[in-house]
């Protein structure tokens, strides 16, 4: 059963299953983006495993939000996004994420969810936290 | 050591800019950040459910768009950001990118701020994303802090 605009309530949630990020991980991503930038130049030199771009530890949880318990809501449209980040993730760290419905708002197509996202390591830290705004799905009448 | 080939929090200022070269986002790219980030919604990796949207056919996922542009973003200066940790951004996807469009990204920076620990301070860079036809199709402001010089 799809899930729609009108089956969501405030409070609503779930914790994604985890993810250990690999090194195969960053270099895929670096590729990709073209980003190979790296931001802690100390981690080496402390013995410390690589930090992960912070930009690639949030794709990495968009697509754990898919993992759910039952199925996701129908989105339409990803339409805003507040990112803060805590705490650096390093390579062999496992990542999930904590996602609740914190608002409703509905609109004439559909109605804008706002999830509030915790990205979480295997310590229970947090190391991100979001708040997206997804446009979704109305249920279609019959 | 501060090294010549950074820019440190003194040497930026607000009102800065920066444009980066175009890079065409293909349907390989689309595939790749699917395999990446596990996200398989039908938006990016459905050609025939998409033939009947609003958008006629897949569109890239909004944060390969932001990767993408984080990748150009390196690639407009001469001289990187002495940069010692991304805190946080604020973003908003406009419109969608599809197979086929070019997208650059162009930045400036719209603030600085001191911080309570001499060696650092806090830059504010916002960015828009424009495809082909100049068209904002995602913008926003990220916040850096960069070292200041030694």
């Amino acid at each position: 059963m799809p899930v729609y605009f009108e089956d969501l309530k405030v409070g609503d949630g779930f914790d994604t299953p985890g993810r250990t990020i690999t090194e195969a991980d960053v270099v895929s991503y670096a590729a990709l983006s073209g980003d190979h930038e790296p931001l802690d130049f100390t981690a080496e030199a402390a013995g410390l495993p690589p930090v992960v771009p912070d930009l690639m530890v949030m794709a990495i949880t968009s697509g754990l939000g898919f993992r759910a318990p039952a199925e996701t809501p129908q989105i339409l449209a990803f339409m805003v996004f507040d990112l803060h980040m805590h705490l650096p993730v390093r390579v062999g760290d496992t990542i999930r994420c904590r996602i609740r419905v914190a608002g409703m708002r509905p609109m004439k197509d559909g109605g804008v969810v706002v999830e509030r996202r915790q990205m979480v390591n295997q310590r229970g830290d947090v190391v991100q936290e979001a708040e997206y705004k997804l446009l979704v799905a109305r249920r279609p009448r019959e | 050591m501060s090294e010549p080939s950074r820019q440190y929090f003194e040497d930026i200022e607000v009102g800065d800019e920066y444009l980066s070269p175009g890079r065409t986002v293909t349907e390989t790219d689309i595939v790749a950040f699917a395999g990446l980030s596990g996200d398989y919604n039908v938006l990016h990796t459905d050609a025939e459910f998409m033939k009947s949207s609003i958008f006629g056919e897949r569109i890239a996922h909004g944060l390969l768009g932001l990767a993408i542009s984080s990748g150009l973003g390196t690639r407009a200066m001469a001289r990187p950001y002495a940069t010692l940790a991304f805190l946080g951004l604020r973003w908003r996807f406009k419109g969608p990118i599809k197979i086929g469009d070019t997208i650059k990204v162009r930045m400036k920076v719209t603030a600085k701020r001191e911080t309570s620990k001499p060696d650092r301070g806090i830059v504010t860079v916002q960015r828009h994303v424009l495809n082909q036809r100049g068209e904002v199709v995602q913008e926003g402001d990220t916040e850096l802090m960069i070292e200041r010089r030694k």
